[in-house]
């Protein structure tokens, strides 16, 4: 973890709701100790019970607002009449109450009255003005006081606002963001004190815009989602599948509070409407995904889900139809044709998006610091691929200026600043941004950050094919990068591995396996397995079987020190990498898991000979011929998926000294950082042998799975795949008095994953997985 | 031929595997704390002592390196005093009973502390290696049955319903938590310090536990079967142990006996019905005492699971009203080596504080066989 002192110790989070909660949690996960206090409900005999119950639920929320069981730990629970007390141990003060001002100022006298001097108090407030709070405050607790708005859910979310008074000592917004970005993995940016802030100042318009619209213009709520969805580098979920993911509940709310907020003057009080569709589904509790339903919703009445939608003028919910939007379909991904296409979704992305980018050159200066903080917000607090100004950018100013004024919207004077020319532009490999005073400045990353996207910019790679390209990330250390669809590993990046392994042998140092995707690797490109199986070609599959096991194991045994990075997933052949890396420097949000039997197969690319490895290298283990077999065929014949960097070193898919970095944006840095310290006296691993059980094992491993088969959690085809596993864990026909080498272990994988590959029970399984993304029980 | 006689018995208190008060506590410390109270207790000089004979169902780990011999030294025992481990799976300190009333009767020994040991916390059922012989399975699968499937395949062939072994666990539950209320276990319960302070009482009875509760629990080895987690004794943490010594010794000694070891046996079955192996046994020890099922006044039949504690009842003649008075394993806990001696030293004082003549201690043994003891009353 990047570590570093930022004098936050210890944490109390006042307020154990759902944010509250979350909040603690994620501080939990930092291993920062915390203390969650809420008020003490009357008549209750556990006076804890609101914070204790809060925890309960957390620890069985999911996704799982703890990254290992152990951050509970970390949480102490009470209440704010008996243990107000112990907040002078803390150092930050998070409050995260009920909104209302009278509840929140008289929290903040008490805790004014018992805090440490130096100690940050803040706010999680979302529709409070930081100067409302303060007002009437002693000027002492002014100084230390700031909002801190986390955005939902706190793990998950990657987003924290932050704002400041004039009143706000120098140094608390600097120590908040150094513990946040640190150790939270949270972006920090800092806002002005404007209703909603960045992120939700332009969310709120944007949903309120993409709502009203679809109803005045006839759309079906598929039609809406699927215009403000890909064509724009949005989540599919579009607008009204994102209201069922947050609630349809808060919404109301949120747009009342915003429209009390905002001055006459703003624009969005043009399009702000209060919806009796909403009214009535959230009456009728389609409050969304959390209740029965909400714009769309599964009517298991019939004994079979069978989703359904809204029709958003009768208020009737009927079988969903999927959008046949040919403006959708022409644009693919690229907003400005689709703004341009002339049918309703076309008229509809123009007026949506059209009024929502205006509406985000108009706030920029008002809510943010810099047109870069505005795009980050969007990215990080609603998911957007591309912030506003990024879209702009790609539709073209002046496109949208001519479009803007085509549909009688008034131009925003930033907007006007950037007619001719773009926000952006990259000048000698550097990214430079438009200023609010019409001038470009560069875009400086904070210290520790280094982004591949900026080497991309400045450099060309070192060597690459159509599936991996190797960058020197400078200071003699090289790059890895996958970039296929979902890092998907194909022969091109195998051959890749193999070149980057002769490169870097003569001119680099160091190697870092890393990728600015969503996932770091979804593991084997399953598509030409399966097309290779259905025609047969028996030896391509084996030879690419056998190539990779070459390559990972040249890989492992580099003259030189390979750093795995990930980040997202890494699955399977993405899994089988980083067993094979020297060391792993992950960003905590990894997901991995050696999942083939999910398809029908084993790990073949040495993923059982390192994992027994591993099991049996661990002192904390016990020992015995069967005991890491046995370990290793229980985490995979179940395709075990660790959610998070710490739960992986719990599987030994990570070891126990691997390091794991909170804040994506400083994973590169922390990879290299870690690759050079190990360049001294660096000397490649020596080969091992294995003494494995044999057939013994293989036998009591089978015994397990049918107990489970006779308990219906296991299918016939598991017990076929479960008995390649068992038989390649066990070591084959081997005796506890023979050695088996590496090359043993790889050549009993690679048989085990061919007879496996020739069954159809197995093409079954990744015919299903291709076509649905879901494993297959058969 | 010599007579060997019960002459005091404790244990620890049993406590949930992983989840309970014992779990931090090795087996060896937890058995060498028990073979100590049960010392001191009596009264005996240690130096009299011929062996520790000590049940172990998975002697491995920190069970392992025959334990029994490190026990008396933990125990802070004379080092004149032997240490064997025996293993007969769940019978494993019934047997070691056994073993000293044969020493006792061919004069290889006076004095013995019969006692049995199991972290189910810290050595997990099965052990960490657990190696079948392949050829052996092929041709004989059920020799490695699960324990489970052996409670469903009796259920099954003696056509017993899902509610009545579920009444039968409530009952249990219900005799277990009468007695404990009534402070019955105090006299044989050791308490065992840890780090999170002092274990005095069992942890596995669960006192609120209805018919309706058990019937939502899934089953739990068979998709369709009937055997829940609340129809089987659950994982336990344990110890025990029985002082067992001749007749002539007890008198010289002033020691007060318990009772009498009248006859023992060991029966085998079929392992895939493993749970019936009490009736085979028993009947035999019932036969060699010259007694039937009618001269009994005390019953200790462990209950691994309702269903094989129900045939064996059935089948036996027993009268439900003398069986497990105390309750049994579904709710006392069922750690493995230690039951055996469990169950003879409560039978034989039982015989004492209810009055009577005879008493039956037997259980079933995974592999299929039973194992029996009669007492009879001094």
């Amino acid at each position: 973890m990047s570590d570093m002192n930022t004098g936050i110790k210890q944490v109390a989070v006042i307020g154990a709701g759902v944010m509250g909660a979350g909040i603690a949690a994620h501080i939990a996960n930092s291993g920062t100790p915390v203390l969650l206090l809420d008020i003490v409900p009357d008549g209750a005999s556990d006076r804890n019970v609101i914070a204790t119950s809060a925890v309960a639920k957390l620890q069985k929320a999911d996704p799982a607002p703890f990254m290992n069981k152990r951050a509970a730990n970390l949480i102490t629970c009470g209440n704010i009449e008996d243990d107000l007390g112990k907040i002078t141990e803390c150092d930050w003060i998070i409050e995260a109450v009920i909104e209302r001002l009278d509840i929140k100022q008289a929290l903040y006298k008490k805790i004014g009255a018992v805090r440490k001097s130096g100690s940050v108090v803040s706010s999680n407030t979302s529709t409070i003005p930081l100067a409302t709070l303060i007002d009437g405050m002693e000027t002492g607790f002014a100084r230390d006081f700031i909002i801190t708005h986390f955005f939902n859910p706190p793990r998950y979310m990657r987003l924290l606002e932050l704002v400041a008074s004039p009143a706000t000592r120098d140094g608390v917004i600097d120590k908040i963001t150094q513990f946040a970005d640190h150790r939270l993995g949270k972006t920090c940016i800092t806002c002005h004190d404007k209703p909603g802030f960045i992120a939700n100042r332009l969310g709120v318009y944007w949903i309120q815009a993409a709502m009203t619209e679809a109803m005045d213009r006839h759309l079906t709520v598929e039609e809406a989602d699927s215009v403000i969805g890909r064509p724009f580098g949005i989540p599919k979920t579009g607008v009204f599948g994102l209201m069922d993911l947050v609630g349809l509940d808060l919404m109301p709310h949120v747009q009342a509070s915003m429209a009390g907020a905002l001055p006459k003057s703003d624009p969005f009080h043009a399009i702000y409407r209060e919806s009796d569709l909403v009214k009535n589904l959230i009456a009728d509790g389609y409050t969304g995904r959390k209740g029965k339903g909400g714009f769309y919703r599964l009517n298991r009445s019939g004994g079979e889900k069978v989703k359904e939608s809204v029709n958003l003028a009768t208020g009737d919910f009927a079988k969903s139809q999927k959008a046949r939007l040919e403006s959708v379909r022409a644009a693919g991904k690229n907003p400005h044709s689709l703004m341009n296409f002339p049918d309703k979704g076309g008229e509809y992305g123009r007026a949506v998006m059209g009024k929502t980018l205006g509406y985000a050159a108009f706030i920029a200066e008002e809510a943010a610091t810099a047109i870069p903080d505005v795009d980050e917000a969007m990215k990080l607090g609603y998911n957007w691929k591309t912030g506003p100004f990024e879209l702009i950018d790609a539709i073209g100013v002046d496109a949208l200026i001519a479009m803007l004024t085509a549909d009688g919207i008034d131009i925003p004077p930033l907007l006007q600043k950037a007619a001719g020319k773009s926000f952006y532009k990259v000048t000698d490999g550097k990214l430079f941004c438009l200023g609010f005073d019409g001038d470009y400045a560069e875009v400086i990353r904070p210290d520790g950050v280094l982004l591949l996207e900026d080497i991309k910019r400045r450099s060309e790679p070192v060597a690459g094919n159509r599936s991996a390209s190797l960058w020197d990330i400078g200071d003699g250390v090289a790059c890895l990068e996958f970039h296929t669809k979902m890092n998907a590993l194909d022969a091109d990046v195998m051959a890749m591995l193999k070149t980057s392994i002769r490169t870097v042998k003569k001119q680099f140092k160091a190697m870092v396996v890393y990728n600015e995707g969503s996932n770091f690797s979804a593991g084997a490109n399953l598509g030409l397995a399966l097309f290779a199986a259905n025609i047969a070609v028996w030896p391509e599959i084996e030879n690419l079987i056998e190539t990779g096991q070459a390559t990972y194991k040249a890989l492992k045994y580099a003259p030189f020190p390979v750093v795995g990075a990930p980040s997202g997933l890494a699955l399977g052949g993405g899994c089988e990498v980083l067993l094979h890396c020297d060391a792993v420097q992950a960003h905590a949000e990894t997901y991995v898991g050696l999942v083939e039997p999910g398809v029908g197969l084993i790990p073949a690319w040495g993923g059982c000979k390192e994992m027994i490895r591993r099991w049996s290298e661990n002192p904390k283990f016990p020992k015995g011929p069967m005991a890491a077999s046995a370990k290793a065929f229980e985490i995979i014949s179940v395709a075990t998926v660790a959610k998070s960097a710490f739960e992986a070193k719990e599987h030994l898919f990570f070891r126990p000294d691997d390091g794991i970095t909170m804040n994506r944006n400083r994973l590169l840095q922390d990879a290299k950082t870690r690759a050079l310290a190990m360049v001294e006296g660096y000397e490649a691993p020596t080969e091992i042998t294995y003494r494995l059980p044999g057939e013994t094992a293989r036998v009591a491993f089978e015994m397990a799975v049918d107990g489970f088969w006779r308990l219906g959690k296991a299918t016939d085809y598991d017990r076929v795949v479960a008995g390649e596993l068992a038989r390649t864990l066990a070591g084959g026909d081997t005796d506890i008095t023979q050695e088996l080498s590496e090359d043993d272990m790889l050549e009993l994988e690679r048989e085990g994953f061919m007879r496996l590959v020739r069954n159809p029970g197995t093409l079954a399984r990744v015919e299903h997985m291709l076509l649905t993304g879901k494993p297959l029980r058969n | 031929m010599t007579q060997a006689v019960i002459a005091g018995y404790v244990r620890s208190p049993f406590t949930l595997a992983r989840k309970g008060a014992l779990a931090k506590i090795r087996p060896d410390d937890l058995a060498a704390t028990v073979v100590r109270g049960l010392v001191d207790q009596s009264g005996i000089d240690p130096k009299t002592i011929e062996d520790l004979i000590l049940g172990c169902a998975f002697p491995e780990g920190e069970q392992g390196l025959n334990v029994a011999r490190l026990i008396t030294f933990l125990a802070g025992l004379p080092r004149s005093v032997g240490g064997v481990t025996v293993n007969r799976f769940c019978g494993s300190s019934m047997q070691a009973i056994h073993q000293a009333a044969g020493a006792i009767a061919i004069g290889a020994g006076d004095v013995f502390i019969c006692a049995g040991v199991e972290s189910m916390t810290r050595v997990p059922m099965m052990g960490f290696n657990p190696m079948p012989n392949p050829q052996l399975y092929k041709t004989m699968p059920e020799a490695y049955i699960g324990m489970g499937d052996t409670a469903e395949n009796v259920a099954a062939k003696w056509n017993l319903s899902r509610a009545d072994q579920e009444a039968f666990a409530v009952e249990s539950h219900k005799k277990a938590d009468s007695a404990q209320k009534a402070g019955k276990f105090t006299d044989e319960i050791i308490a065992i310090d840890t780090p999170d302070g002092t274990v005095t009482d069992d942890g596995c009875i669960r006192p609120d536990t209805t018919a309706e509760g058990l019937a939502d629990l899934k089953p739990a080895f068979r998709a369709d079967g009937v055997v829940t987690a609340g129809t089987s004794s659950p994982l336990t943490d344990g110890a025990s142990a029985v002082l067992v010594c001749s007749e002539d010794f007890a008198k010289k000694n002033g020691l007060t006996p318990l009772a009498r070891i009248k006859s023992v046996a060991i029966d085998g079955c079929l392992p895939e019905i493993m749970g019936i192996g009490p009736i085979g046994a028993s009947k035999k020890a019932l036969k060699r005492a010259g007694i039937t099922a009618s001269d009994l006044d005390i019953v200790e039949l462990n209950e691994a699971f309702s269903s094989q504690a129900m045939v064996s009842i059935r089948e036996l003649g027993l009268d439900p009203k003398i069986v497990n008075i105390d309750g049994g394993a579904i709710a006392l806990g069922h750690p493995l080596g230690a039951t055996g001696a469990r169950i003879v030293g409560k039978a034989a004082s039982l015989l004492k504080r209810e009055g009577g003549k005879y008493a039956l201690a037997s259980q079933c043994i995974g592999g299929g066989q039973g194992i029996a003891t009669i007492l009879e009353a001094m």
